[in-house]
């Protein structure tokens, strides 16, 4: 079935069945791969993408429930956070760089609710992406940085 | 239920109904993945592999070594950039294609800059001799009043320069030199130097191509139903009815002897997209036949290796008289630690792409060893290698996991089925579940402790499943490289002292995980070492120092011997131990409830010591600090030092606090990160590192921080509560 998915302010009409986990739309027809598969299983947040400003899973969130909503991803997050990508240069951050694309999305939607976050805040936000490098120092410091820059 | 055929067979197609090859296939998937990363240009200067320089001046770097992380990319760039006396803006780093030609690329062992350091910077300056030669004949200059730097050769005694680009077509011309000389360390400019990753950028806008981001005209994708047990093969299945995106299933069948590289076999469901493929593989009815595996049990497993470390094993080492020592009265300190089976569980699956046009074989991956995949495929489709490609793509995490190419072969069985391209996708749960698993093990460890308190008498066992069975079905024992790994390379020498191990079968692959027996090894060495120095009463790491005594630097290890140049020196463990003792204040005292511990690894040629601040709380286990401090020789990248050092702790932690793969019946029990959890970041502690600037040769990075993680971790544990864990995971601390 077709379906209306408006990604980073394009609109795209995907013919595939409601079900359809928004990460495969992305990913298989529409060809933005900029968002990965993890676990299928909402475990690991490596499929964090925003509709409207709430940072979902998009293995768990279906084409049908996405459509006609505004859908971002991380092809689209430089022009709308520079201050985050940045702070992620500053930091070198990405180790294999696979899940920063949902550690990202996450910390960018933690900063749009609450641009001032406690450590403990950072912490419960960001506790449903997996870095299996390790990389979790580094995000906690940029995330704090650009906290800290939009207090300033 | 009927027997099961394959879609590529014709009286399947009629007989299920299931959608026909070459149905439609969605527009993005016919986008191609462009170039993966840049390419070298054509009509450039090329003196070697590993560097071209096109004629605007452009230099690609070729790295030839697989990045899942580790910055080799990044770090390659350094070297050769640094020879050459480049403009880091005018570099650009492309990706061999598995080739011998390259040498190693063998991306696993921590080894990458070992090997290739000199090769590298005799690339750059080789270059760079050439560039000066160029230079003069263009400026008109004497060779000796000429320089080169910042991409230019210079005149000394004028302003005239040329660009490496006006310069790359001459240079190109220009006899290559016998003999280069590099540059002194303090004339490095990006030797030694943080800097970014190369791919940040691509990474943080989602562009940089992973395995699973490969996309081919034409192409379907397969994700494979493997079967539950090691060994067993499909027999019947209930048939899947036609649907939209489903074009058919094909039966793979794992070849007979010993795993290898070998697919596991299983039913892969072919489809238009990934998600149809994965719902189909999901719902599949099968049966599967027997299997030898079908009884393998792993806590059966973990006692076969308590009982075989409680009586003699095979001796590897036997000084002095130790049974004698032993039964003598004296103070004893005697203990077995135990570790489960772990699974790698990169955050990208495994993954691949492979496509067959007129007979020749192309593959992307995200593949440790594009070398031996090419010659992996090429024995399977028993063609010439000359007729296989394999490009690696950036690793989506490895840790190992992605230097054996099974799912890679996949990918190459069903393209040449299909005869279009396909992509494999391994679902988490295929990852978790059909893993070459890094060994449970057993260690048991007696020590008579002498006046001073230290030991007089050092009895050590292991027992663990080979990694050689992987390779050959009648192997059991433990491989003297895996010994080598922390157990016949102790850095301490008592008087009487023996060392044996015993193999145990494995009913599933075992493979080699980020710094593999090292991690058994050191846990149960540096735990025991902690409890001598409790029995003995004295600081852990004041009665360590005692321990290594102040003997010569080089020490001499039995069994396999270390690569020349890269024998144990005693004084630079000291330093180790010395530098994080004083970065972690370890004397100072803590907050109640607060434990520090300590553990020090030589691995990988490098040296890594760790302390840990943990407390305990109703049974919970809070990690707070983490200070390391790393010795690995040379270095090319701090910052990729120091990443690779906090990656390290988190990985050890995790596999601490919470690894585990259990297996019953032959299959494995737990299937995604519910129940094999890795660390989160509320569980991260705060990580300092401190490098050691050296000039010894260059060691590794990737590996060596983790072995001293869960040790450090159980100290700490006991400094805080008093109890002493002696298996992995912690489960609980009462």
């Amino acid at each position: 079935m077709a379906h209306q998915l408006i990604i980073n302010g394009e609109t795209h009409e995907v013919d595939v069945a409601d079900d359809t986990p928004l990460l495969w739309a992305l990913r298989d027809t529409i060809g933005l791969t900029g968002t990965k598969y993890g676990c299928g299983k909402g475990l690991c947040g490596a499929c964090t993408v925003h509709v409207g400003s709430t940072a979902v899973r998009s293995c768990q969130t279906t084409v049908a429930s996405a459509a006609g909503k505004p859908v971002s991803t991380i092809e689209s997050l430089r022009r709308r956070n520079p201050d985050l990508i940045a702070a992620w240069i500053t930091h070198n951050v990405p180790q294999c760089g696979y899940c920063q694309s949902g550690q990202l999305m996450s910390a960018a939607a933690l900063l749009s609710a609450n641009p001032s976050p406690s450590d403990a805040e950072i912490d419960a936000a960001m506790s449903g992406n997996i870095c299996r490098c390790g990389t979790y120092p580094r995000i906690r410091a940029a995330i704090k940085e650009v906290a800290a820059g939009g207090m300033s | 239920m009927s027997k099961i055929s394959n879609v590529s067979r014709r009286d399947f197609l009629k007989g299920s109904g299931a959608f026909v090859l070459g149905a439609m296939v969605p527009m993005a998937a016919t986008a191609g993945p462009g170039n993966l990363f840049p390419s070298p240009a054509t009509d450039a200067f090329s003196p070697n592999l590993y560097l071209s320089i096109a004629n605007d001046g452009l230099v690609t770097v070729t790295s030839h070594r697989s990045e899942m992380g580790q910055g080799i990319r990044t770090a390659i760039a350094q070297i050769v950039a640094d020879e050459l006396n480049a403009d880091w803006s005018r570099v650009q780093v492309g990706q061999a294609p598995g080739d011998k030609a390259y040498g190693d690329q063998n991306t696993d062992g921590s080894q990458s800059i070992r090997l290739f350091y000199d090769i590298l910077r005799n690339a750059g300056a080789t270059a760079r001799m050439m560039l000066l030669e160029a230079g003069a004949k263009h400026l008109g200059a004497p060779v000796e009043e000429c320089f080169v730097e910042n991409h230019q050769v210079l005149h000394i005694n004028s302003d005239n320069r040329a660009d490496f680009g006006e310069l790359a077509a001459i240079a190109a011309s220009m006899p290559v030199p016998r003999n280069v000389a590099f540059k002194n360390a303090d004339q490095h400019r990006y030797i030694g130097k943080p800097m970014s990753h190369v791919d940040i950028d691509d990474i943080l806008d989602g562009k940089g191509t992973y395995g699973a981001d490969v996309r081919r005209p034409h192409m379907v994708y397969a994700v494979i139903k493997h079967p539950p047990v090691l060994g067993a093969q499909a027999t019947t299945m209930a048939d899947v009815s036609p649907q939209p995106g489903f074009i058919g299933i094909e039966v793979l069948e794992q070849p007979a002897g010993a795993p290898l590289f070998n697919p596991v076999g299983g039913i892969a469901v072919i489809a238009n997209d990934t998600h149809t493929a994965m719902r189909i593989a999901d719902g599949l009815n099968v049966e599967w036949s027997a299997s030898e595996n079908d009884k393998f049990d792993s806590t059966a497993l973990s006692q076969a290796m308590r009982n075989a470390v409680n009586k003699p094993g095979d001796a590897v080492f036997d000084q002095g008289k130790i049974d004698r020592a032993l039964s003598r009265k004296g103070k004893f300190v005697e203990a077995v630690y135990e570790t489960p089976f772990l699974s790698h569980a990169p955050m990208e699956p495994p993954c691949a792409v492979a496509e067959i046009v007129d007979g020749h074989c192309h593959v992307w991956g995200p593949l440790q060893n594009p070398q031996g995949t090419r010659s992996d495929v090429a024995r399977w489709l028993k063609v010439d290698e000359s007729k296989v490609t394999v490009d690696t793509t950036l690793l989506g995490g490895a840790f190992g996991r992605k230097s054996k190419p099974d799912f890679a072969i996949e990918a190459v069985e069903l393209a040449r089925r299909l005869e279009r391209p396909v992509k494999v996708i391994w679902t988490r749960e295929d990852d978790i579940q059909h893993d070459y698993y890094h060994a449970a093990s057993a260690q048991y460890h007696k020590a008579k402790l002498g006046r001073n308190g230290l030991p007089e008498a050092w009895l050590q066992r292991t027992a663990f499943p080979s990694i050689s069975t992987t390779f050959a079905a009648e192997a059991l024992k433990p491989a003297e490289f895996e010994l080598e790994m922390g157990f016949t390379n102790i850095p301490y020498r008592v008087r009487h002292q023996r060392f044996e191990a015993t193999g145990v079968k494995p009913g599933v692959r075992i493979g080699w995980m980020r710094s593999v027996c090292n991690i058994f090894h050191s846990f149960s060495c540096n735990v025991f070492v902690d409890e001598m120095a409790t029995a003995a009463r004295r600081n852990p790491i004041d009665y360590r120092l005692a321990l290594l005594g102040k003997s010569k630097h080089r020490f001499k290890v039995p069994g396999l011997q270390p690569p020349e140049g890269h024998e144990m020196d005693i004084a630079r463990i000291r330093n180790v131990i010395e530098r994080v003792r004083d970065l972690s204040t370890f004397d100072k005292a803590r907050p109640d409830g607060h434990g520090l511990g300590f553990a020090v690894h030589h691995s990988f040629r490098s040296y890594v010591a760790t302390v840990i601040e943990a407390s305990v709380e109703d049974g919970n286990v809070k990690v707070h600090n983490a200070w390391v401090s790393l010795d690995c020789g040379t270095y090319i990248n701090p910052d990729t030092c120091r990443a690779q050092m906090e990656g390290a702790v988190v990985f050890g932690l995790s596999l601490a606090q919470m690894g585990e793969i259990t297996m019953t019946d032959g299959r494995v029990n737990q299937s995604n990160f519910h129940d094999y959890p890795v660390l989160r970041m509320p569980e991260c502690p705060d990580i300092e590192v401190d490098l050691v600037a050296s000039t010894a040769l260059p060691a590794g990075v990737g590996e060596p921080g983790v072995p001293p993680v869960a040790p450090a971790l159980i100290n700490a544990i006991y400094a805080a509560s008093g109890n002493r864990i002696r298996s992995l995971p912690i489960k609980s601390v009462v």
